[in-house]
C-alpha cells in the first residue's frame, strides 16, 4: 500500500466492480467473475492466496456458482482485484445489470445433454456481461428438461429440448418407454392387434430419456434445439419462467431472440421490476409476440 | 413367451450395485441368453436399463408388478 489516504468509494460505483459493502463497516466481500462455474485449478490457486493474504482466508460459493472473498479490507480491495486479474479472473456484477451466466455441464460430458452448454454461456457473457438493465438480470443455460442449471428460474434461460417420434417399423413392443417417460407422456395403444406407442406432445417435457434409452432406438429426436426461456426469478416476489419458444434450430436465431427479450426488457422495465413481473404487467402473450415479432 | 435362461431378484437393491450384479449375471451367459432381472420403480428402472443398452445389451420386456418391473434382458456381443 503506497498511499495512506482514507479510503473512499462510491456504493453504486463499488458494486459495478463486484465489491459488495459487508455490515461490518470497512470490509467488502469480492465478488467473482465465473462462467458457467467453471474456473481452472490455477484460478482457484489464485482465488485461494487473495482469500489468504487480504480476506480471512474464506471463499463463499454462490447459490449461482459465483465465487466470493469475504472479509476483505476497503484498503486492500484494488490490490486484491489486480492480484486476481493477473490470473485471469475478473470481478462480478451487483445492481441493476446482467450477472454472470450460470450452466450446466452440458452434451460436453452429461449423456442427457441436448445442447452445448459452456459455448452459450460464453457467447451470453461476452454480449451482455455487466450491462445495465432496469433490475438485475439473470440468465442460465442448462442442457436439458432435468434443468440441473436452473433455467426456469432465472431471467433468461436456455435449455436444451428434443421432440421425440416413433418408428413402428423398429419398435421391438418391449414396454420400457412408458414406463419411464418421466409425464407418462407415452402410451400404449392396440390398434388391430398391434401394439402402437403414441406421444401426448403437449404432456412432453422434451427430454432425452426416451431416446436414449429405447434398446432399438425407435424413439428419435424429430425437432430438436433450443427452449428459450423468460421470466424466471426467485427471490422476493418468485415467478416461473415462461416458454417463449422452443426447438430453436440455430444459434443465430437463438442469439437473435435473446437481443430482442433484452431489449424489450430495456425499454418496458421499470425500476425495480424484474423481466418476469414485466411481462406479468404487460401480459405475457402479448409481450411474447412482439418479442417474436409476429 | 422367451425362454429365460437366468432369474435374478434385485428389488430392494439400489443404484449402482443393481446394475454391477445384473452386469455379473450376464457375464455366466451366452450372446442371446435371456436374463430376467427384477428392479425397483424409480432410479432402478429408469437406470439400469439405459446403462444395458450402453454395454450393448438389449431389453426385450418390461413387465410392471407392483412397486417393480420385470425385466428381460437379450446378452449382446461379448
Ligand atoms: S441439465 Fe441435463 S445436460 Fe445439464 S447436467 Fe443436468 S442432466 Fe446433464
Ligand atoms: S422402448 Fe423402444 S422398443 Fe421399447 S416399446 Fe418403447 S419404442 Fe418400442
Ligand atoms: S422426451 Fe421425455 S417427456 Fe417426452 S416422451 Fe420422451 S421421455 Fe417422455
Amino acid at each position: 500500500m503506497s498511499e495512506a489516504k482514507p479510503f473512499q468509494l462510491d456504493p453504486n460505483e463499488s458494486r459495478k466492480v463486484g465489491y459488495i459493502p459487508q455490515k461490518q463497516i470497512d470490509y467488502y466481500a469480492l465478488r467473482l467473475h465465473v462462467i458457467a462455474g467453471d474456473l481452472s485449478a490455477n484460478q482457484l490457486k489464485a482465488v485461494a492466496e487473495v482469500a489468504e493474504k487480504y480476506g480471512r482466508g474464506e471463499v463463499h460459493i454462490s447459490t449461482r456458482q459465483g465465487m466470493e472473498i469475504h472479509f476483505v479490507h476497503a484498503s486492500n480491495l484494488d490490490t486484491a482485484r489486480l492480484e486476481l486479474d493477473a490470473a485471469g479472473i475478473k470481478m462480478g456484477a451487483c445492481g441493476p445489470r446482467v450477472r454472470i451466466v450460470m450452466g450446466c455441464p452440458g452434451s460436453a460430458t452429461c449423456k442427457f445433454g441436448i445442447i452445448e452448454t459452456k459455448a452459450i454461456a460464453k457467447e451470453l457473457d461476452r454480449r451482455y456481461f455487466r450491462t445495465d438493465t432496469p433490475y438485475k438480470f439473470k440468465m442460465s443455460v442448462t442442457g436439458c428438461s432435468h434443468n440441473c442449471a436452473k433455467a426456469t428460474e432465472n431471467d433468461l434461460g436456455v435449455m436444451g429440448g428434443l421432440l421425440p417420434a416413433w418408428d413402428k417399423n423398429i419398435c421391438i413392443d418391449c414396454n420400457l418407454c412408458v414406463n419411464i417417460c418421466p409425464t407418462k407422456a407415452i402410451s400404449k395403444q392396440e390398434v388391430n392387434g398391434k401394439s402402437e406407442y403414441v406421444l401426448e406432445e403437449s404432456a412432453c417435457i422434451n427430454c432425452s430419456v426416451c431416446t436414449l434409452s429405447c434398446p432399438v432406438n425407435s424413439w428419435t429426436a424429430s425437432k430438436s434445439g433450443y427452449t428459450l426461456l423468460i421470466g424466471g426469478t426467485l427471490g422476493k416476489i418468485p415467478r416461473l419462467a415462461s416458454v417463449l419458444k422452443k426447438y430453436i434450430p440455430t444459434e443465430e436465431e437463438l442469439f437473435n431472440l435473446v437481443e430482442r427479450s433484452i431489449d424489450f426488457y430495456r425499454k418496458n422495465g421499470r425500476k425495480k421490476e424484474r423481466f418476469g413481473h414485466t411481462l406479468d404487467r404487460l401480459g405475457l402473450e402479448t409481450v411474447k409476440k412482439e418479442i417474436l415479432g409476429e | 413367451m422367451t425362454d429365460v435362461a437366468k432369474r435374478l431378484d434385485l428389488s430392494g437393491v439400489t443404484c449402482p450395485m443393481n446394475f454391477v450384479k445384473t452386469k455379473i449375471a450376464l457375464d455366466s451367459l451366452d450372446q442371446g441368453d435371456v436374463l430376467e432381472v427384477v428392479l425397483d420403480e424409480g432410479d432402478p428402472i429408469s437406470n439400469v436399463p439405459r446403462s444395458l443398452k450402453e454395454e450393448g445389451h438389449r431389453v426385450l420386456k418390461v413387465i410392471p408388478h407392483g412397486e417393480t418391473f420385470i425385466v428381460h434382458v437379450e446378452k449382446g456381443r461379448v
